[in-house]
């Protein structure tokens, strides 16, 4: 009797809240259906009287929406493309290869995970100029190929392999790339899908750095598209403008919402370990 | 000269060249930058010139009396030091809340996570419209609780509260998760013991669940310094870093610096002045904190 009545407690606190932190999303939804006057108009009450969903064909022809996306997919494909690559090769060096400064060396990998972009963009700008990367989609890929932060994960997931595994497959003759391909990658595979969903949201929504390195059309991602029809619009037409954010956040949420077991996990027990 | 036995030796060569992409790419875009950024705080260095001249210690004696840097110092400061014990603390308090096996846990944990899936640029646009002065839903909702209405980003006094109370909307469903998964490997008869022995809720949280997942919690704050860089993209989205430079903040008016004044040398300067701050903050988390922590069966 006293469990049940804890927990309903429990709603009660919670529900409130849970609207609360979900107030913001619905309140884009219901704008991005309004008339213009009845966003302006405070007697209009919160719902639309007739939905307008001509707001988003409006919303997504004012910019080439289909080219940001094509940007982003491109630029946070290969981001992770390559970051898998370089995290796997050196987390496998940190774990398992015996050489000299290899504490020092790992250090020197966690120094990116103090400083990202946001901490070091105005000298990364200069390089990106000298060069010769301005305005184009590898100016956006380039800075994150290598990562401190998957380096750290992936090295703690090699290290609970037994090592006899690997002993073995080295005594039939494999070598570091092929045991590694063959015994260690498919028994990490959570680590890197959570490290892969923790990247792809992480540059799937960057948006300072693109924001510096990009000046036209066709090399912008969805973040900067949405950002420059905010500054073109200005506040005058917040219905055109949720549309189009609706459109942008989407495909993050909707994965999120199918694979929502696989994402929660990633992100819980990203740190832990 | 230290001597290393033969295997050690023997690995080198394969080390070498696994390391090797990685290594190419930080010291590109990781170390070279941080290098560069103290050589050109001590020159007079123009965006798009090609010249250098040799400052000496100018740039730092500009920093220090220049009064917009210090408030800018002290705004990234104030950002930091309050979302961060906000948001972790109502972290604290959701996860704990979610730990019991609740119906509609589902449910919980994706509404107070999403925000983390957005993009800053996203949130901070749409927090512009719920902080709008005349149409804006928080102001209607102020107004029908007698509340006065504010001007919000407007507002010298509350542009700053209004973005970390969106901050703490963004992050809070992160941390809380984290949390979460450190909560679920609490021993559960700790928690029965103390209930029969007539221990309250408050105390249970405050001696047993935190001491036990310090480690975590811990981990957290790291997380949270590292995100408080973010703030940038919330100040150029919503404020500009005004009004009158009540939002600005290092990473922006590093920005302003280079790209509106295009004077990299002095931009370079505020750099360093920030990475000074994230390395201090860090130092003293890990001096204070970081002994402190309880770490479970170690």
């Amino acid at each position: 009797m006293r469990h049940t009545l804890s927990k309903y407690w429990h709603h009660l606190v919670l529900l409130p809240l849970a609207l609360l932190w979900l107030s913001p999303m619905l309140w884009i939804g219901v704008t991005s259906l309004k008339t213009k006057s009845e966003v302006f108009d405070s007697a209009a009450g919160w719902l639309p009287s007739v939905a307008q969903w001509s707001n988003y064909p409006a919303a997504l022809s004012v910019a080439p929406f289909g080219r940001y996306l094509i940007n982003s997919v491109l630029v946070t494909g290969s981001i992770i493309a390559a970051q898998l690559i370089t995290i796997t090769l050196a987390a496998y060096a940190f774990a398992r290869l015996r050489f000299p400064g290899k504490n020092l060396l790992f250090g020197l990998f966690l120094v990116q995970i103090m400083f990202p972009i946001y901490a070091i963009f105005l000298t990364n700008f200069v390089t990106i100029r000298e060069l010769g990367l301005m305005n184009s989609l590898w100016a956006l890929i380039v800075p994150f190929v290598a990562s401190g932060y998957g380096t750290f994960m992936l090295r703690q997931a090699f290290r609970q392999v037994p090592a006899e595994l690997a002993d073995a497959a080295r005594l039939d003759g494999c070598g570091h790339l092929s045991t590694l391909w063959h015994v260690y990658l498919p028994l990490v595979k959570p680590t890197l899908v959570a490290f892969a969903i923790i990247s792809v949201v992480t540059h799937w929504n960057d948006y300072m750095w693109p924001l510096l390195v990009t000046n036209s059309e066709e090399v912008r991602t969805l973040p900067i598209g949405l950002g420059l029809l905010a500054k073109a619009d200005s506040g005058a037409d917040w219905t055109r403008l949720m549309a189009a954010t609706i459109v942008v956040v989407s495909p993050l949420l909707l994965f999120f919402v199918i694979f929502q077991r696989r994402f929660v996990d990633s992100f819980m027990h990203a740190g832990i370990k | 000269m230290p001597r290393f036995k033969h295997e050690d030796l023997r690995d080198i060569p394969a080390a070498a060249l696994m390391l090797l992409p990685s290594l190419v790419f930080l010291a590109l875009f990781t170390y070279w930058p941080i290098l560069r950024s103290v050589w050109f705080s001590f020159h007079d260095v123009m965006l798009g010139s090609p010249e250098i001249f040799f400052l000496g210690l100018e740039n730092y004696t500009r920093l220090l009396a220049d009064g917009l840097f210090w408030k800018s110092f002290g705004n990234t400061a104030l950002y930091t030091l309050l979302t961060i014990p906000l948001s972790i603390i109502c972290a604290l308090l959701l996860a704990v809340a979610l730990d019991t096996r609740l119906r509609g846990m589902a449910f919980y944990r994706s509404a107070f996570f999403y925000p983390v899936m957005i993009p800053s640029v996203a949130a901070g646009m749409v927090w512009v419209f719920l902080y709008a002065p005349g149409y804006g839903p928080i102001n209607g909702l102020m107004a029908a609780l007698g509340l006065p209405r504010l001007e919000w980003l407007y507002d010298r006094s509350w542009a700053m509260p209004a973005i970390i109370l969106m901050s703490i909307w963004k992050y809070a469903g992160y941390f809380m998760l984290i949390l979460l998964a450190a909560l679920q490997l609490v021993p559960r008869d700790l928690y029965e013991a103390a209930r029969l022995d007539g221990v309250s809720a408050t105390r249970q949280l405050l001696h047993i669940t935190i001491p036990l997942i310090s480690p975590t919690l811990y981990f957290v704050i790291i997380i949270g310094v590292l995100h408080s860089y973010q703030i940038f993209d919330y100040v150029y989205v919503m404020t500009q870093g005004g009004p009158a430079d009540a939002t600005n903040v290092l990473t922006f008016y590093i920005y302003q610096n280079a790209f509106q004044f295009q004077d990299i040398g002095y931009a370079s300067a505020v750099a360093n002045a920030l990475l000074l701050f994230i390395i201090a903050l860090i130092a003293i988390l890990a001096a204070t904190l970081g002994r402190r922590v309880h770490y479970l069966g170690s």
